[in-house]
């Protein structure tokens, strides 16, 4: 799965270290699902795409392997 | 009729908030992890005067004797300090963390039963189980703490490079 979370941070000019504290976990867990080593669960994704007013498929995305 | 209600109403309530915070693990609070690295510390010099002064060989097979008082208090301190090292909760318990403890329990449990058949293979006298049960008794949690502080130290690392 592939995201354009990174992105999105960048349009919304917020750091990890906030998006981290405002859906409550970490900075490495927001790391490593930018750098798609973690795959968020469906709570996690949900609480993501609420921060940036979006659809989680607008943010999070199958890829071929998937 | 409303009492009835009241229970459902509490049940609802408490399960939802299980559902949506993870809350339902059941962990010591962070501050329990310096204490167990004491009582494991404390253990080390413990252990060394049992060895030094040789209170095993004043073994007389009664409960609570003085090598028994001594091998419990080493022993409950080694295994309580490990056992809260490894079950305390992390200063942000998300659900990657929680992930993380998962799968380095999978890997402790492999390694705690690789050894032991290890050294069932490789055991064929009776006073040695006496080891084994001992090397039972810290294997699965130290490297359970290891493997998890290992994968918590890689997170770290990565976060970093990342900047």
């Amino acid at each position: 799965m592939k995201n354009t979370l990174r992105v999105e941070r960048a349009i919304k000019n917020i750091t990890q270290a906030d998006l981290a504290e405002a859906i409550g976990v970490s900075r490495q867990t927001i790391n490593t699902i930018e750098s798609n080593k973690y795959v968020p669960s469906t709570v996690l994704a949900l609480k993501i795409a609420r921060v940036f007013n979006k659809p989680v498929e607008a943010i999070f995305e199958l890829e071929d392997g998937d | 009729m409303s009492n009835i209600f009241d229970i459902c109403k509490v049940c609802f309530t408490f399960g939802k908030s299980n559902f949506t915070i993870m809350k339902s693990q059941f962990l010591f609070p962070t501050w329990t992890r310096w204490l167990g690295l004491a009582l494991f510390l404390v253990h080390l010099p413990v252990m060394h005067i049992w060895d030094i002064y040789h209170i095993h060989s004043y073994n007389d097979g009664n409960l609570f004797s003085l090598s028994h008082l001594f091998f419990i208090s080493t022993v409950v301190l080694m295994v309580l300090g490990l056992f809260l090292i490894a079950f305390s909760r992390e200063r942000i318990e998300d659900e990657q963390i929680y992930q993380l403890r998962l799968a380095s329990l999978r890997w402790a449990i492999f390694a705690n039963y690789f050894v032991l058949i290890i050294c069932l293979i490789f055991t064929n006298n009776k006073a040695d189980y006496k080891d084994l049960l001992r090397l039972n008794l810290w294997v699965p949690l130290m490297s359970f703490i290891l493997i998890f502080r290992w994968k918590i130290f890689r997170l770290n690392r990565l976060l970093k490079a990342g900047e």
